[in-house]
């Protein structure tokens, strides 16, 4: 575990516009504004579902879009690789605010050869969940009973999900009780056990703010981290002061929490668990079925690093006429190894396959029997290469 | 006279299972040949088909081989360490433990995926080993991807 801090940002700007205590938004700012950095991906915010992934080397653009965005599901990865594609931006220092599932995808793409991770500063934020902007306006309409177009903000804090109108009205509603009624948290949200980011650079979150204060709880991961804080301390963006035992336990509890109601989530959400191998079978083509091959979720896949030439294109042919097409086997098999279950492949699918669950299913009784965790360390190398280290056993 | 044609034609054959087996060039390939030599009975259910290492084997033609209605794959290749191209059955070997978890988990028997080492002079075990495969998937039965199977 690294070192932690209670950080907050000295501009009172940044400190009112941000979730809480405001450090990501100053760290990087004061990161910009320093040359630590060259760019800052951000998510623009357009309204409460919808922001648009952004390169800015402006500090105003980075304050901004300070504050989170929860019915904004959107993976940073691929836009990630696709600005290192373009041949002016190798190179370039880059830093972004990431969730767990943003992170794993970025060290996953970096374990592929498609960017340097010593290029990029993750700023991990602790992460209960994301939600679907689809769902939220129905849950706006039928639970809170209010427009969902006039919702203006969202927040969510101690376990509650607020929804300010543009009267400046607040409503509330516990998470657990919107899950009950089907809203809430996305599915792969709810079944994720990477709650605290600590394969980033830096764990930021308000996990284990006490009561009364306001500011961001900050734990160290790497040098890289160090330098982001070390950069806006000496310029005097952030004070920060050293995080209490009564915090760190404070955090580990939540987290513990979390992690065991995700457990609970993934026993609840898994359909195949009580069938037998035949139903098992059925359930698979019978879903897998409906797929239409429009690829889009391996475009948006975090974990995909293979071109046009990829052999689930190129070895899929839709006049076989299988019962599974190849194309979903070769998928399901080449992410038993890497799927990081960040749920992007459900939320783009157009027929509504449960892509996540399946790919769940697939992957956590590979993963758990290799004992490996995708996107935690870029030098674990994926377990489906690694054969080629292991003959010189036999020397 | 159509009638006789259609007896000649649909004759009602017992099921046979097809087994489909990856051979490799230099050792399972000679392997099934000898078992030829030795005059060992071979059940006619097997279908070689023959790569020039088994590390050619990607899991995929696997998978594609069931899809297509095979009621069981075999890969075969050199014992660990005798590989004509040094290293290349250790990644036969890797990609066979995700490739059996994969089978399990879609439904299908596990009995219908195997991977074996086979050396030039071991006719005997290529033998038996199709033996008893077949036989394993006489009791579990045709696979479920069979063409039948199809809307």
């Amino acid at each position: 575990m690294g070192t932690c801090y209670l950080a907050w940002a000295t501009d009172e700007k940044i400190r009112r516009r941000a979730a809480n205590g405001g450090f990501v938004t100053a760290a990087l700012v004061a990161a910009l504004e320093n040359g630590l950095l060259d760019a800052v991906v951000v998510v623009k915010k357009e309204d409460v579902y919808e922001g648009i992934p952004t390169v800015t080397s402006a500090p105003e653009v980075v304050v901004e879009s300070a504050g989170s965005l929860h019915a904004v599901p959107v993976n940073l990865t691929k836009f990630v690789v696709e600005f290192y594609k373009d041949e002016k931006n190798k190179g370039k220092k880059i830093g972004l605010p990431v969730k767990p599932c943003d992170a794993r995808g970025i060290i996953e793409q970096a374990k592929r050869q498609q960017l340097d991770i010593n290029d990029i500063y993750l700023v991990g934020l602790n992460c209960g969940g994301t939600l679907h902007p689809l769902n939220l306006r129905e849950a706006a309409a039928e639970v809170y009973g209010i427009d969902p177009d006039a919702v203006v903000k969202e927040e969510i804090k101690a376990g509650k999900l607020f929804l300010t109108l543009q009267s400046g009205e607040e409503r509330e509603c516990k998470i657990e009780e919107l899950e009950k009624k089907g809203y809430g948290r996305r599915d792969s949200c709810k079944m994720c056990i990477t709650k605290i980011p600590t394969m980033a650079d830096l764990a930021c979150g308000n996990w284990g703010v006490l009561k009364g204060e306001e500011a961001t709880f900050v734990e160290v991961l790497t040098g890289k981290g160090e330098a982001l804080l070390k950069n806006a301390l000496e310029n005097g963006y952030i004070k920060v002061k050293e995080a209490s035992e009564k915090s760190l336990e404070v955090r580990e509890r939540i987290k513990n929490a979390m992690v065991k109601l995700a457990e609970e989530w993934w026993e609840k959400l898994d359909a195949v668990k009580e069938l037998t191998r035949d139903e098992r079978l059925k359930f698979y083509v019978e879903t897998l079925r409906l797929c239409i091959n429009c690829g889009a979720c391996r475009t948006v896949c975090p974990v995909c690093a293979c071109d046009d030439a990829a052999k689930c294109v190129s070895m899929h042919d839709e006049r076989d006429d299988y019962v599974i097409s190849m194309y979903n086997v070769i998928r399901l098999l080449h992410l038993m190894d890497s799927c990081i279950g960040c749920g992007q492949c459900e939320d783009v699918c157009p027929v509504d396959i449960p892509l996540t669950f399946i790919h769940r299913r697939f992957a956590e009784r590979m993963q758990r029997k290799l004992n490996y965790m995708p996107g935690m360390n870029v030098s674990e190398k994926p377990p489906f290469y690694e054969a080629e280290l292991q003959w010189h056993d036999i020397l | 006279m159509l009638a006789v044609v259609d007896e000649q034609m649909n004759e009602k054959k017992e099921w046979e299972p097809k087994v489909l087996a990856f051979c490799c060039n230099w050792c399972s390939y000679a392997g099934a040949d000898a078992a030829g030599l030795e005059r060992r009975q071979t059940p006619p259910t097997i279908r070689v088909i023959r790569v020039m290492c088994s590390g050619r084997i990607d899991p995929a033609f696997v998978l594609m081989g069931f899809l297509e209605g095979a009621d069981a794959v075999l890969i075969t290749g050199c014992h660990i360490g005798d590989c004509h191209y040094v290293d290349a059955n250790y990644k036969t070997r890797n990609r066979f433990e995700f490739l059996k978890e994969f089978v399990d988990e879609l439904g299908l028997e596990p009995e219908r995926l195997r991977l074996e080492w086979i050396s030039a002079s071991e006719g005997a075990i290529f033998a038996d080993m199709v033996k008893e495969v077949t036989e394993n998937v006489k009791k579990v039965g045709p696979s479920p991807f069979r063409k039948s199977w199809k809307k």
